[in-house]
């Protein structure tokens, strides 16, 4: 018969489980019977007390007697009631104790025959007493005549032969319960040291006969484990489950060895290697010959590959040249239109500060109409008041007219009040010359009156001649005011048709105002416009400038990918498919 | 010595002595008198005195230029007879010395020559009042008056 780890195993643990139950059994018997030993000793012990409590409970009736004889009164004779009613429970329950041993119930039968005798007596003696007269004479007589003393005697010393037996019998159940404690050590302590012994040997040997051959085994499967496949794994022709595991080690390590050479094989690029799986479910062995297969493929497209690499890789390296240049061109275009947009800036920059002056002109052109509006107004109003004025003139003019008329109304009356002054004063030249002589005196009168008359005739002339100079001032005053008036009307009509060129001058003013704001807002927002594409153009700038530092990279990187896909291509090559 | 009045008549200077002058006025308040010779200009209310007003223009064939107020009328009187004459203005009363009255200018003929006395060194024409009211041609007046 073969013996393999678990029955080794399982032989070295039931060996232990005998052993243990062994022990224990000993040891439950031992302890068993020591406990049925010290309940007997317990029996023994309660036996003693019973037998020690209807001896006290005889004395205390007996005690209750003769207090009652002594001094008869009814208190003392409560121990001897209670002990009277106590008595025959306590014979009983020691008759159930005792039933196991025809010894003692023998005495129990003579003990309660004894007993009974005794209370007797003692009733008796507490009758007799109760005549109180000659009753304590009496029960003394019947105490002195002994009886009760002997029954007593009987029954203390049947209760000593009591005593003795259960003592007797209490002294050889203690030694046989030491006896079998004694047992139970010695068994449990031979019984341990034993199992122990051969408990260890037991596991030395199958420790050594399992553990070994794993170590062995575990030793390879951490060389193998570390990439180690040149071990060669030594197989005994154990019948055990270790020796299938080496034998399956053994295996495991021979295909292995097989996927490492392929594996080998394939790294050196020969992938015409054919691995065949293991079994229908080896998954590395399955997996590996799908590797390969894909591989050869794979190589293969690598192989299409690399070359449309390589070819694509030149055209790549020729379009980049070319890139790289057009990017440098581009630059060079893109810098002198941002030095262009930048002066396009600076000219709309002054275009704007232009607007804006322009805008500021023309809202005080704007303000200066709008008082010009008013000014022309303010003249429509005094072309009005000159009018009025001038109104107010030409009819002072006729006011003056009239009255130098009638000046020279009052001058002719007084030309005229001279001339017959001066007639007057020539009659009376005439009177004085006629009167000869005489007349002397009022010839020079006459003289001095006509003088009068001739510088009151002169005086008139003068003021007629001034007159007429102040009618024909007059006169040309009034065209001049007909001729004022008709020029204040026409400078009226005018002033109106001022006013209203005026007010559409400053309409349109307002209008170019507001023309040249929107302009100036206009022109702003172009500023702002072209600023942005000023930044816009800075940013393009340095953008193609890292597009031209791209594109030489680019240029750079694709002669290194054409070097590249030269390489792989060699390296392609060098794989037999 | 002479006292003469002197007076204007169609630009031209005249004068007449003033003891034949009644007295100088005005000329107004003169009513035409029809059927009459062209010298008698009409006839005015002299105080009351109803007159009859000589051209003298008329007489020296002067220039006319109308009449207007400013025209004067000297009153003369002498061989019972009273008249007024036209005069353009009065100038006034002078005395001058009979010795220098000068005799008339030959080229003054005719009813003017008839009619002047002299003409003085401030060349006034003085006119001889005595004939010019003794003249038959002022019969006209009586014609008139009668």
């Amino acid at each position: 018969m073969k013996w393999n780890v678990g029955m080794k195993i399982g032989t070295g643990f039931g060996l232990s489980w005998a052993m243990l139950l062994i022990i224990g059994s000993a040891a439950y018997l031992n302890i068993a019977k020591l406990t049925e030993t010290a309940d007997w000793v317990d029996h023994s012990h309660q036996v003693l007390e019973t037998v020690e409590g209807v001896m006290s409970t005889m004395k205390d009736a007996e005690t209750g007697q003769r207090g009652y004889v002594l001094t008869g009164e009814e208190p003392y004779l409560a121990p001897f009631n209670s002990a009277q009613g106590s008595i025959d429970a306590k014979v009983k329950s020691l008759r159930e104790l005792t039933k196991d041993n025809p010894e003692q119930q023998k005495r129990i039968d003579s003990l309660e025959l004894m007993i009974t005798g005794k209370l007797a007596e003692l009733s008796k003696t507490i009758d007799l007493r109760k005549d109180s007269t000659k009753g304590f004479n009496a029960a003394l007589e019947e105490v002195k005549s002994g009886k009760g003393k002997n029954v007593m005697d009987d029954i203390r010393k049947v209760i000593d032969e009591m005593k003795n037996e259960e003592t007797t019998l209490l002294k050889k159940r203690s030694d046989e319960a030491t006896a079998s404690a004694r047992g139970a050590m010695f068994a449990i302590v031979l019984g341990t040291l034993f199992s122990l012994g051969l408990m260890t040997v037991a596991g030395f040997l199958i420790t050594r006969n399992i553990s070994s051959p794993l170590k062995a085994i575990t030793a390879t499967a951490d060389r193998i484990a570390s990439g180690d496949l040149s071990i060669v794994v030594t197989t005994d022709h154990r019948g055990d489950e270790v020796g299938v595991l080496t034998r399956t080690f053994a295996r495991m390590t021979e295909s292995l060895k097989e996927m490492a050479e392929a594996a080998s094989k394939i790294a050196d690029g020969d992938l015409r290697a054919n691995i065949k799986p293991q079994s229908s479910r080896d998954v590395l062995g399955s997996a590996f010959a799908r590797m390969t297969e894909n591989l050869r493929e794979q190589i293969r497209q690598l192989v299409e590959g690399a070359n449309v690499l390589g070819s694509s890789a030149s055209e790549i390296v020729a379009s980049t040249t070319q890139l790289a240049s057009s990017a440098t061109e581009s630059a060079v275009a893109v810098s002198e239109t941002t030095t262009t947009v930048e002066e396009v800036r600076q000219t709309a920059q002054a275009a704007s500060q232009k607007a804006k002056a322009v805008a500021d002109s023309a809202q005080k052109a704007a303000q200066i109409s709008q008082s010009g509006r008013k000014s022309t107004e303010e003249i429509a109003a005094g072309t009005g008041r000159i009018r009025q004025q001038m109104e107010a003139i030409a009819a002072s003019m006729v006011r003056l007219s009239e009255q130098s008329q009638t000046i020279g109304q009052i001058v002719a009356t007084v030309e005229d009040l001279a001339a017959q002054s001066n007639l007057l004063a020539v009659n009376a030249a005439i009177e004085a010359a006629k009167a000869g002589e005489h007349g002397k005196g009022f010839s020079v009168v006459a003289q001095e009156v006509k003088s009068l008359a001739e510088q009151s005739r002169q005086a008139t002339n003068q003021v007629r001649a001034i007159l007429g100079d102040i009618q024909k001032a007059t006169g040309a005053a009034v065209m001049a005011t007909e001729q004022g008036s008709k020029a204040v009307e026409a400078g009226a009509k005018q002033s109106e048709a001022a006013g209203v060129s005026i007010q559409g001058l400053a309409s349109s003013v307002t209008e170019a105002a507001q023309a040249a704001m929107q302009i100036a807002a206009s022109s702003q927002q172009q500023l702002v416009g072209v600023d942005q594409v000023a930044g816009a153009m800075e940013n393009i700038k340095q953008a193609s400038t890292q597009n031209v530092a791209s594109a030489k990279q680019l240029e750079v990187a694709a002669r290194n990918l054409n070097e590249l896909g030269q390489r792989l291509k060699k390296i392609v090559e060098g794989y037999k498919v | 010595m002479l006292e003469l009045l002197a007076f204007q008549l169609a630009a031209e200077s005249y004068a007449l002595e003033t003891r034949w002058v009644r007295e100088v006025s005005n000329f107004k308040d003169l009513t035409p008198l029809p059927c009459c010779p062209p010298f008698v200009l009409g006839i005015v209310n002299m105080r009351g005195r109803i007159l009859p007003v000589l051209d003298l223009r008329k007489f020296f064939d002067l220039p006319e230029k109308g009449i207007t107020d400013l025209h004067r009328i000297v009153f003369v009187g002498g061989n019972g007879l009273e008249l007024g004459l036209l005069a353009d203005s009065i100038v006034g009363v002078r005395s001058i010395p009979a010795s220098d009255l000068q005799a008339t200018l030959p080229t003054l003929d005719g009813i003017r020559g008839d009619y002047l006395k002299g003409v003085t060194a401030e060349r006034l024409v003085v006119l001889d009042m005595a004939r010019i009211l003794a003249d038959p041609k002022i019969i006209v007046h009586e014609e008139v008056e009668g």
